[in-house]
């Protein structure tokens, strides 16, 4: 696959003497779907702000599509190839209506007016937010307020995606819902960097596995080999996913990513003899 | 306890008392006995009970949002709405700016703002205007001889004609022009309102510092309102003397918090591409000949009030 973005030896501090972020070196690729797990505090968060370009290296450099970011110029390359959607909507939402919301981002990229409002209308269409958009964004829901930052983002068409505990104020129902979304975003092409606390929807989700602990990259690699390294993952307050423990008890092979999946393997198990 | 219906704040009960005394003041002489006394109850106990509302900026923000005007040209309702101003501020006798007043109180109505919400908004700006007028009805003397005379101090407070009819102007385009003033800001969300002046050219820099401030000011409000819930559900709000500290607690704080908020929020906005300006894509609502009368007749009735010496 393409490599989208590279971060060489990348550190961060916030305030001098405490590094956020030590030593990071990873690459995404076009298409991906990864999911960036640690405890609070990890330095999770602070990846995702130098990803999209909001938050400048101290040392290291980031690499965007093959070519380093270094000058201003870059940075703004950076912004308009990776949506970043932020962990509390209401630190995003800015515009009076729900319309005017999702046109900032475009009214950015300088496009030609009627560019932006085809843009704003299929992306309120494909987040069904087309009913609110003469709505005031600060007065939705918090489920309604999610789609809106997505909506938002995604006007600007990036080819990568970050979201920063997309879940967090999502009830069940919307929290499928936002499953559903990002399912669609990843068929159309989109690489997807999720950072979460929720293992079940990691091991459900994702293709692999960040973890992050204590401002290092301390796992990279597929689900299956993270989650098998109970060590690890004990080290970071995270514990094995329900159905790959699930899977292991049972000797399934391979292991189930959804209840479905469990309950064909076992059904099938239970048919042969 | 206090029961639902007579849950009246300090501030209201105050416009209201305030209220009776200048409606008194101004009809003293000129109606029957018991009328000055029943009418100035009567709009004292309509302000105490419409009650000034918390966090008023929200809900102008949200009546101007679901507003049946919001709809109409913001241009036109910007320049309605001044033109409106200034012809009631040219006015020399009280009765066109209380027509003023009346008329755009009723579209505001009509544009779904409930009577109580309206009289709550106005109770703000009431106590201001109710004590100014209140300062121009009475005046110090040595001596008693007007409509109505208090003894104070060693004199008198007196209440004579002049001032009351200088007061009754003064009132009424005062009322008037806050009319006016409701009437746009309950019709028109303040992004319509910032892309109006663009189009007039206002500078840059202004416009996105409004923006700014509208979008802060939600902010603040809801970090406060998030301290203050988080503070009383530890009980900081029992008795007088806590209640006073961690009110003081929450404001120091509010700052710094704010401050945390706004520097994520700037980051929020770099990441989607901006670089120093804030533009919307806006809608742009057509003028229509219904909504030009709305304007053109009251302001034809004012000039004509105006040209027979109004
Ligand atoms: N604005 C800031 N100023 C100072 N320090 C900060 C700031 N933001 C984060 N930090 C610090 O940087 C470190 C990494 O924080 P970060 O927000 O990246 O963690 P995270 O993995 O996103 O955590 P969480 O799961 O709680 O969101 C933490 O030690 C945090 O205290
Ligand atoms: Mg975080």
């Amino acid at each position: 696959m393409q490599e989208l973005l590279r971060f060489e030896d990348v550190s961060y501090a916030y305030e001098p003497g405490r590094d956020a972020l030590r030593g990071l070196t990873l690459s995404v690729a076009a298409g991906e779907r990864v999911a960036v797990l640690g405890s609070n505090g990890a330095g999770k968060s602070t990846f995702f702000l130098l990803a999209g370009g909001v938050l400048t290296p101290a040392a290291g450099q980031i690499v965007f599509e093959g070519e380093p970011v270094r000058r201003p110029t870059d940075l703004s390359r950076l912004r308009r190839g990776v949506g970043l959607v932020f962990q509390d909507p209401d630190v995003q939402l800015l515009a009076g209506t729900v319309e005017e919301e999702v046109s900032f981002g475009p009214m950015n990229l300088r496009l030609p007016e009627s560019e932006v409002a085809r843009r704003v209308a299929d992306a309120l269409t494909a987040f069904e937010l087309t009913e609110y958009r003469r709505r005031a964004p600060q007065y939705l829901s918090g489920g309604e307020k999610k789609r809106v930052t997505l909506a938002d983002v995604l006007a600007m068409q990036p080819r990568l995606l970050l979201l920063d505990e997309p879940a967090a104020s999502l009830d069940p129902a919307h929290a499928r819902q936002l499953e559903g979304h990002l399912a669609r975003l990843h068929r159309q092409g989109l690489a997807l960097v999720v950072a979460t606390h929720d293992v079940d929807f990691a091991w459900r989700w994702a293709g692999r596995v960040l973890l992050f602990q204590g401002g290092r990259l301390a796992a990279d690699g597929a689900p299956e080999t993270i989650f098998a390294d109970r060590a690890l993952l004990a080290g970071c307050g995270l514990e094995q996913p329900v159905l790959f423990r699930a899977g292991r008890a049972l000797g399934l092979d391979p292991l189930p990513r959804t209840v479905e999946q469990l309950e064909q393997a076992v059904g099938k198990e239970r048919n042969t003899p | 306890m206090r029961g639902k219906i007579l849950n009246i704040e300090p501030l209201s009960l105050l416009t209201g008392a305030l209220a009776a005394l200048v409606g008194w003041s101004l009809l003293a002489g000129s109606l029957p006995r018991p009328w000055p006394a029943a009418l100035a109850l009567a709009l004292g106990l309509a302000l105490a009970l419409g009650g000034h509302s918390h966090g008023s900026a929200v809900q102008i923000d949200r009546l101007a949002h679901a507003s049946r005007w919001a709809d109409m040209n913001a241009a036109l309702k910007t320049l309605g709405c001044c033109g409106l101003l200034v012809l009631t501020l040219c006015c020399r006798t009280p009765w066109p700016p209380l027509g003023v007043f009346v008329y755009t109180a009723a579209l505001c109505m009509a544009g779904g703002a409930g009577v109580r919400r309206y009289l709550g908004l106005m109770a703000l700006p009431a106590a201001f205007v109710l004590l100014s007028a209140a300062a121009l009805l009475w005046r110090w003397a040595p001596a008693p001889g007007g409509l109505a005379d208090l003894p104070l101090a060693g004199g008198w407070l007196v209440l004579d004609a002049a001032s009351q009819a200088l007061a009754r102007l003064v009132l009424a385009r005062a009322l008037g022009a806050l009319g006016c003033l409701y009437l746009l800001s309950l019709s028109t969300p303040l992004p319509e309102l910032l892309a109006v002046l663009r189009q007039a050219h206002a500078p840059a820099l202004l416009l996105d510092l409004a923006v700014l401030i509208y979008r802060y000011i939600f902010l603040m409000l809801d970090t406060a309102a998030r301290m203050r819930v988080a503070a009383a559900s530890r009980l900081g709000y029992e008795g007088a003397g806590r209640s006073l500290r961690t009110t003081g607690l929450v404001y120091a704080n509010l700052l710094g918090r704010s401050f945390a908020r706004a520097r994520a929020c700037q980051q929020a906005m770099e990441s989607r591409g901006w670089e120093g300006q804030i533009r919307f894509l806006t809608r742009r609502h057509p003028v229509r000949a219904g909504h030009i009368a709305l304007f053109a007749a009251p302001a034809a009735a004012l000039l004509a009030a105006l040209a027979l010496g109004g």
